[in-house]
């Protein structure tokens, strides 16, 4: 008996060895496809970008350079320094500040006093690094980080809103909500190559072109639009010119396709969303007696918010990446002020053939979106209600 | 009229809430078609303007007289639209190939298997989603020209496998697949594999009838992907050999410039399959990236 129950054991024990082998093949021979061409073409590019960036490598690659293609970014390593001390502090006393606030003891008061000081000179600090970086650093890049920057917060926020204020509508009962879905999430899947070609004919220059139309109707002159590289700003009366006035008139024109693409996609997403917050909280709030308001800005709002989390995130990192939409609606009239970083990147490599500026270009940018990533984890994530 | 104000006051003021829920629910539908218009105007736009004479696009009429539709007689011809047409098709088509091929052994690996390095390999894939183009363009352009790795027939600009291999795997069609096979119960693993599965046999004949949805959804994706794909095919087509549609169109732009009927037809031509696919699954393609979206 004894014996036999052993045989049994070391029987199924050696054939859950043999099972664990064959798992292993096979895993990774299920894997080896699609391992091989995200390694050749995701990852191995990666360390070739950095490769690169340290030659002067100009089509071919020329002499060893070191860190001169980012110093040429930089304008010196103490710009880098300084900028980076600023954000460091910054950071730091943001968290002093708001450990103070969630702390009710005496010290309180000071902390939260030093914190908001070390908060402002880390800012001080910061601008003055930007500042001199500016003066001997690369200008077309610095300018356009600022483009990205301002096509990021032109679009991502009204996307945000627009879509979680139609995905709410639809989510009541409505008539026809399938056809109005498809109908928002149809910019989001056709080409933007062919509808940014219809947004170039209706905001063309021409008086008679449907946006000059348009604000005709209301006794407006007409504009330029995507050949504008004047700030909106300076166009609504204001005395400001340059990048620092704000988008330009042509900036705002690709924010506008951006948007309307975009919209779709959240909608869809914050609708199932929507669906899956447990009717009871609803139920439980109405016999409460909150209003229909109340409802929405105390239970919609915080139930959605890992949603709206991960459609800032993606959406952040998505106006870091966007290319094909501004690249077929910039004119050469607009100057700089629609170039992002991404196009700026292209434009070294495709047109200027200079590959080792355009790969350390690249690879700034990508640490700044990673570093936004990360900022963003931090703050929003820790706001975020899981129900 | 005169029936109503015989009514007793409280039934009144109930008939006047219910007419503030009609107004209320009047005034969300008015918002929710202002919206549609303007989602669906500029494609009402690209098609009337597309059927539209020389003369009539410049006037801005709203709709033309008499439909030209030797305007995409023109566009097919002219542009060689006929060509990229076919380009696009066959580059899509290999490349959705390639992606599904990857895409189900990996996700069942990944979701169904235990072998080490799983996680390490996953989180691997899982991060290459943040990592912009920006960074990977100019070494893919250097491998595919030949100059990082030699490369049978020297260089691949301009062929047929710089524009698919690339795409035939990516994570986020490995990540949708591996969330909904990990949910299959178990129990038919363990009953396959008493009748003597392995796991290829388990996945093809078990696994991917049961998985029609996510693996549509992966189509779907990997379709408007490789039909809408316009940076990577603007690098490595220098002529018209296997140049798509919207590197085609891009180029037709700048030849047609005013002409902007002529223009008008080649983007409906470039949007038409896209239209019909996704009228024809729209309900999975929603469905789809909800859940991925939530998952992520």
């Amino acid at each position: 008996m004894e014996s036999n129950r052993e045989l049994i054991s070391t029987k199924s024990r050696s054939a859950f060895k043999q099972q664990a082998l064959k798992d292993q093949i096979t895993g990774i021979l299920f894997t080896f496809p699609a391992l091989i061409i995200i390694f050749i073409f995701g990852i191995f590019p990666i360390g070739y970008s950095i490769y690169m960036s340290l030659f002067n490598w100009q089509v071919t690659k020329g002499p060893y350079v070191g860190g001169q293609n980012y110093l040429l970014i930089f304008g010196s390593w103490s710009n880098l320094l300084v900028l980076l001390a600023g954000l460091g502090l910054f950071v730091l006393g943001f968290f002093v500040w708001r450990k103070a606030f969630q702390s009710l003891n005496n010290g309180s008061r000071l902390a939260h006093i030093a914190g908001a000081l070390v908060l402002i000179l880390g800012g001080v600090i910061f601008v003055t690094g930007w500042g001199l970086m500016y003066e001997t650093g690369n200008k077309d890049f610095l300018n356009s980080l600022i483009v990205t920057l301002y096509y990021a917060l032109g679009t991502v926020p009204a996307e945000i809103i627009l879509g979680l204020v139609l995905a709410y509508i639809l989510y009541q009962d409505i008539i026809g909500k399938e056809a109005f879905r498809m109908i928002y999430f149809l910019p989001y899947i056709t080409p933007s190559i062919s509808t940014a070609v219809v947004f170039q004919i209706i905001f063309s220059s021409r008086e008679t072109s449907l946006a000059n139309q348009l604000i005709g109707f209301f006794g407006i002159d007409p504009l330029r639009w995507r050949f504008e590289p004047k700030p909106v700003l300076n166009l609504l009366g204001f005395d400001v010119s340059g990048l620092a006035g704000g988008p330009s008139l042509a900036l705002l024109t690709i924010i506008f396709f951006g948007i309307w693409s975009f919209v779709g996609y959240n909608t869809v997403i914050f609708l199932s969303g929507l669906g899956n917050i447990p009717k009871e909280i609803y139920e439980a709030a109405e016999m409460d007696g909150g209003s229909k308001w109340d409802r929405f800005w105390h239970i919609t709002i915080p139930m959605i918010s890992p949603v709206t989390f991960y459609l800032t995130l993606i959406g952040f990192i998505g106006t870091f990446k966007a290319f094909n939409h501004i690249y077929v609606m910039r004119t050469p009239s607009a100057q700089n002020t629609v170039v992002t970083t991404s196009l700026l990147v292209f434009d070294r490599f495709y047109k200027a053939n200079q590959y080792s500026v355009a790969t350390a270009q690249a690879i700034v940018l990508f640490v700044i979106i990673l570093g936004l990533t990360l900022a963003q984890n931090k703050l929003m994530g820790e706001r975020v209600f899981y129900g | 009229m005169d029936n109503l104000a015989a009514l007793p006051t409280t039934k009144k003021t109930k008939k006047d809430i219910h007419v503030g829920r009609i107004l209320g629910k009047a005034f969300l539908y008015l918002i929710l078609l202002v919206g549609a218009l303007i989602f669906i105007f500029p494609f009402f736009w690209m098609i009337s303007n597309s059927l539209m004479t020389l003369g009539e696009t410049i006037t801005r009429r709203f709709l033309p007289d008499v439909p030209q539709w030797i305007n995409y007689k023109e566009a097919w011809f002219q542009a060689s639209f006929s060509k990229y047409f076919l380009n696009s098709v066959l580059i899509t088509l290999g490349t959705l190939a390639g992606l599904l091929f990857t895409s189900i052994l990996a996700g069942y690996a990944f979701g169904r298997i235990d072998f080490k390095g799983k996680n390490t390999i996953f989180a691997l894939f899982l991060a290459t989603m943040m990592i912009p183009e920006s960074v990977t363009l100019i070494p893919n352009y250097l491998l595919i020209r030949g100059n990082i790795i030699p490369l049978p027939g020297g260089t691949w600009i301009n062929t047929y496998w710089a524009l698919t291999i690339p795409f035939m795997a990516n994570a986020f069609s490995i990540f949708l697949l591996r969330q909904f096979f990990a949910q299959i119960p178990n129990e038919l693993w363990d009953a396959a594999r008493i009748d003597g599965c392995d796991h290829l046999r388990f996945l093809v004949q078990v696994v991917m009838p049961i998985s029609k949805a996510p693996i549509m959804t992966v189509l779907l994706f990997g379709f408007t992907g490789a039909w809408n794909a316009f940076q990577w095919p603007l690098l490595v087509t220098t002529r018209d050999t296997w140049r798509p549609l919207m590197v085609g169109l891009h180029g037709f732009v700048q030849e047609a410039g005013p002409q902007t009927n002529l223009l008008m037809a080649g983007a409906v031509i470039t949007i038409i399959p896209i239209l019909v696919v996704y009228f024809l699954t729209q309900k999975q393609f929603t469905q789809g990236i909800a859940t991925t979206g939530l998952k992520g």
